[in-house]
């Protein structure tokens, strides 16, 4: 699957904004930004749901229109919910008859943990149960890719947790696998490989780890008592700057070297050292507000400045 | 798509509403009509075999209209979108609803028409039997098309609506409940133009003992065209919003 310099718009809005991405077979990758960050427009072009305004979306070498067409793509839509009046296993079978090469509709019940409810009305589910049938229709054709739209919110924890519990199962079988989600952990916990999406661009590429690395190994804070904070994105280590009231947030690849030279300074005033989370990753790689004056290895650019004033914290749930 | 057709058709037995509106009111309706009164003679008898047709008729275009509710119910659920990211090509979903609707509108025209030959005692020749449920049968097809249309141009509680609010007109203004002959002179000159007045038609040419006139194969076929011409504007307008 490949997206190049893919864009969409909206009237004015660039909803996605040259995204490039390349997926390889029997990889699972999460799509991970917040809420508007162009994760579910992306989704819609790779299924074909909805044309790019320019750039080329390709799937097994055609396109998403005909990768579907062949039975090749298999999808969990945001926000849809089963029918009503038909029982799990009707609603599975008919699904899977409609794909050239389906898995057993016993196969896929046990994959999404269905088996105890073939036989159950879907509209007399739990929330839970039901997004689990939704996976289960994703899968039942045996497609070459699944993608997932946001699967999980609207979801209890113990809800969460079974479904996930279903696609690292399903995951493991080799397939190719990829899902958008708002939720940090999530994403760090089930993919190999986490791409984060902002005002339509990708803005960083890789494992959890990876992401980890290339935004700062650890954030360093202290406060400033009024002093200047100009150079202090030229102390050692250091690959960015956020002023928060009287205090500097400074995130560093080399916390030792940047607290030395902070000591030998004398700016040691309330320090704190903390290990970088992939949340602190994703807010520097999310917001523009750092002073960074470029990131780190794998990142490639922090997205548009403008509006990005509006990124915040809570934006994140 | 014979699983598509099959599983649209369980859906709609197993609907409650579909099965107490869809086939219990025509039904009922024919009972109390042509029991009520009590009078007998010739013209009782007469109004047996037109309340009959207007009933089966009836049943009919509500369920073939009810299509549409369904339709626009599984826009809302995100279902249409999901099909479309099955092997299961657009087309073949229309036109799966379609058929799966031809066998819905099934129930109400024999329930009645049993109803009509058992309870009420009609006698009809073999042919006539058989033409009144092939004729009737086909005659849905524009109805489907309309609740079709609805289905996909609106929400699915203003195509309840719509549907439900069609479905009153054109089965008083068409005659179905209560004679047109009994209208006003410039009721009846509308109500002759109307689809389900000669949908009615085709049944009560068969039970007069004759087939139906070109003039009103000609006004259905129109109507057809128009209401096929809405469900594929309709349907693509759907397309690149939903």
């Amino acid at each position: 699957m490949a997206f190049s310099g893919v864009v969409k718009t909206y009237g004015e809005v660039r909803a996605v904004d040259g995204l490039d991405l390349t997926v390889d077979r029997g990889e699972t990758v999460a799509l991970l930004g917040r809420n508007g960050a162009g994760k579910s427009t992306t989704i819609s072009m790779l299924l074909g749901l909805l044309p790019p305004t320019s750039g080329e979306v390709r799937l097994f070498g055609g396109t998403p229109e005909q990768a579907v067409r062949q039975g090749r793509i298999g999808a969990m839509l945001q926000d849809g919910r089963p029918i009503p009046r038909v029982t799990v296993r009707e609603l599975i079978t008919f699904v899977a008859a409609t794909y050239p090469k389906p898995m057993a509709v016993s196969e896929a019940l046990a994959l999404a943990g269905l088996e105890e409810l073939a036989g159950q009305r879907v509209d007399r589910l739990s929330g839970g149960q039901a997004q689990r049938v939704r996976f289960a229709v994703a899968l039942a054709g045996d497609p070459d890719l699944v993608v997932l739209d946001e699967p999980t919110t609207a979801l209890d924890v113990e809800g969460r947790r079974d479904f996930w519990q279903a696609m690292r199962a399903y995951a493991r079988r080799g397939n190719t696998v990829v899902f958008s989600t708002h939720y940090l952990t999530e994403a760090d916990e089930n993919a190999d490989r986490i791409v984060v999406v902002d005002h339509g661009r990708v803005v960083a590429d890789g494992s959890g780890e990876t992401i980890k690395r290339a935004v700062g190994g650890a954030l360093v804070s202290f406060d400033l008592a009024g002093g200047p904070s100009d150079g202090l994105t030229e102390l050692p280590g250091v690959t960015s700057l956020e002023i928060r009231g009287d205090r500097a947030l400074l995130r560093s690849a080399d916390s030792d070297a940047t607290v030395l030279e902070l000591a030998r300074l004398g700016l040691v005033r309330g320090l704190q050292v903390a290990p970088a989370s992939l949340e602190d990753a994703f807010l520097t790689l999310t917001s523009s507000r750092t002073d960074a004056a470029d990131g780190g290895p794998a990142v490639s650019g922090t997205g548009a400045s403008e509006g990005a004033a509006a990124v915040g914290e809570g934006a994140l749930r | 798509m014979i699983d598509y057709i099959r599983l649209e058709v369980r859906r709609t037995l197993r609907d409650k509403g579909f099965v107490v509106f869809g086939i219990g009111m025509p039904v009922v309706m024919y009972l109390l009509l042509t029991n009520l009164a009590g009078s007998s003679g010739k013209e009782a008898e007469a109004w047996k075999v037109t309340a009959m047709v207007g009933m089966a008729s009836y049943g009919a275009l509500g369920a073939a209209l009810g299509t549409g509710n369904g339709l626009a119910e599984d826009k809302k659920l995100g279902w249409l979108r999901q099909l479309r990211i099955t092997p299961l090509s657009p087309a073949r979903v229309v036109v799966g609803r379609g058929l799966s609707a031809s066998v819905t509108v099934l129930p109400a025209i024999i329930v009645v028409l049993l109803l009509g030959a058992l309870v009420n005692g009609i006698h009809l020749a073999a042919w006539q039997w058989i033409g009144l449920v092939v004729l009737l049968w086909l005659g849905t097809t524009p109805f489907t098309l309309l609740g079709l249309g609805n289905g996909y141009r609106l929400s699915a509680q203003a195509a309840g609506m719509v549907n439900a609010g069609c479905m009153m007109v054109l089965a008083i203004i068409g005659g179905l409940w209560f004679p047109a002959a009994a209208f006003p002179g410039w009721l009846q000159e509308i109500s002759r133009w109307t689809p389900s007045n000669r949908f009615a038609d085709l049944g009560w040419s068969v039970t007069a003992g004759h087939g139906p006139s070109a003039g009103t194969v000609l006004v259905l076929v129109a109507w057809l065209a128009a209401f096929g011409a809405y469900a594929v504007y309709a349907y693509r307008r759907a397309a690149r919003t939903a």
